[in-house]
């Protein structure tokens, strides 16, 4: 491409590696939290905004059980207080009295607390208050948590019924457009074999085709290494295997192309970046672990690739 | 650095840069590093300094990632492919 000082380090990052060379890695970024997955962030936080982005990461259920939780716990806390230093609880005028009966109070009044009702039939003694308030507090907090998480649930169900859709739907489309390359394709070389040479208007529909087929597989590529959804291996099997078919049906025709006649600079450049995307396309070096079969279908087409050099 | 004078004029006759000369000069900002490796595999692990540039993408961004045609580049992807 016109660089003239350029030079190979054929060992590549294999050879690096096993030399003991240093290597970078880049973190990924920060994916935002998703429900019922606890994602820690690599960013350091104070331990305030930390714990509320642990809530936010906690699933609806265990929300609410550590809700009711920290309720029951404050509860208890309140009525052994009352019991061990005389700071308790007190409904009406008299001090909540240490049986069952006054841990259920306790209890009731933790709840009204939380829940931050304040009917004041119970009221706080002593520095029981300042416990009062931060439960107050942390009720509200877990409480707007596990509403948020209500509303968005219905909304992450349908973002994700979205993505899935337009994934299938993108699927659909490249293995429509795939069949088309393929019987395009075999027209093109039926035309060849007829007349021996690539005139004019043929060898347009066939640049037409191989700028198709390079925006396929530049699909198929970005699907096998950036999608987040992993595509059904059915669905993938079938795509796989048209474009083996196709890459096959392609490089016959690049073979058999006439040299003199048929030149043509934009099907040079597509054939180019064909081989260039169909050779990072193997079993082992896509980033997810596919069947046998699809791996072989894989490897298929990385070795296809050599004949478009 | 003799063998990098060699050449200049040809496009297939690809130049070796050897490991110890990358390992040294790897402080060195005239020696350009290019991972030709799926975006990726390059952000799973590369040598130091390197920059990023897809064989898919070559064709469509080297003159934006590379636009001097003189600097020294030493290119290498995953294994001795």
């Amino acid at each position: 491409m016109g660089y003239r000082n350029l030079r190979y380090y054929i060992g590549g990052m294999a050879d690096w590696i096993e030399n003991g060379g240093p290597v970078e890695k880049v973190e990924p970024a920060a994916a935002p939290p998703r429900s019922g997955q606890n994602i820690q962030s690599p960013i350091s936080r104070t331990s305030w905004t930390g714990f509320l982005d642990l809530l936010a990461g906690w699933s609806l259920e265990r929300l609410v059980g550590f809700w009711l939780g920290m309720i029951v716990v404050f509860g208890v806390v309140y009525w052994v207080a009352g019991i061990g230093i005389g700071w308790g609880l007190q409904a009406g005028n008299v001090a909540v009295k240490p049986d069952l009966e006054g841990l259920g109070t306790a209890i009731y009044f933790s709840f009204v607390t939380a829940l931050s009702i304040g009917y004041g039939d119970v009221i706080p003694l002593g520095a029981l208050r300042i416990l009062v308030v931060a439960e107050g507090v942390a009720g509200l907090l877990i409480f707007g948590c596990v509403i948020s998480k209500l509303v968005s649930r219905r909304q992450e169900e349908l973002t994700a019924e979205i993505h899935r859709t337009t994934f299938e739907d993108r699927l659909d489309r490249v293995r429509t457009n795939l069949h088309l390359v393929f019987s395009d394709l075999g027209a093109v070389q039926q035309l060849q074999a007829e007349q021996g040479a690539l005139p004019g208007q043929v060898l347009r529909r066939l640049e037409s085709t191989v700028r198709v087929f390079r925006g396929e597989l530049q699909t198929v590529h970005d699907v096998l290494y950036r999608s987040q959804v992993v595509p059904d291996e059915d669905a993938l099997e079938s795509l796989l295997a048209n474009l083996v078919i196709c890459l096959q049906s392609l490089a016959e025709l690049n073979a058999s192309r006439p040299t003199d006649n048929g030149q043509s600079p934009a099907l040079d450049s597509g054939l180019r970046a064909i081989g260039n995307l169909a050779r990072e396309i193997c079993g082992e070096c896509v980033p997810h672990t596919y069947a046998p079969a699809l791996k072989e279908s894989m490897d298929q087409i990385q070795a296809l690739a050599g004949k478009f050099a | 650095m003799a063998q990098a004078e060699s050449k200049p004029d040809s496009h297939h006759a690809y130049r070796v840069i050897s490991r110890e000369e990358v390992l040294a000069r790897l402080q060195d900002p005239s020696l350009l590093l290019v991972n030709v490796m799926p975006k990726e595999t390059f952000e799973a692990g590369h040598i130091p300094r390197s920059i990023s540039l897809p064989v898919a993408e070559i064709e469509k961004c080297a003159l934006q990632v590379l636009p001097d045609m003189t600097r020294e580049i030493a290119v290498y992807c995953a294994g001795p492919t």
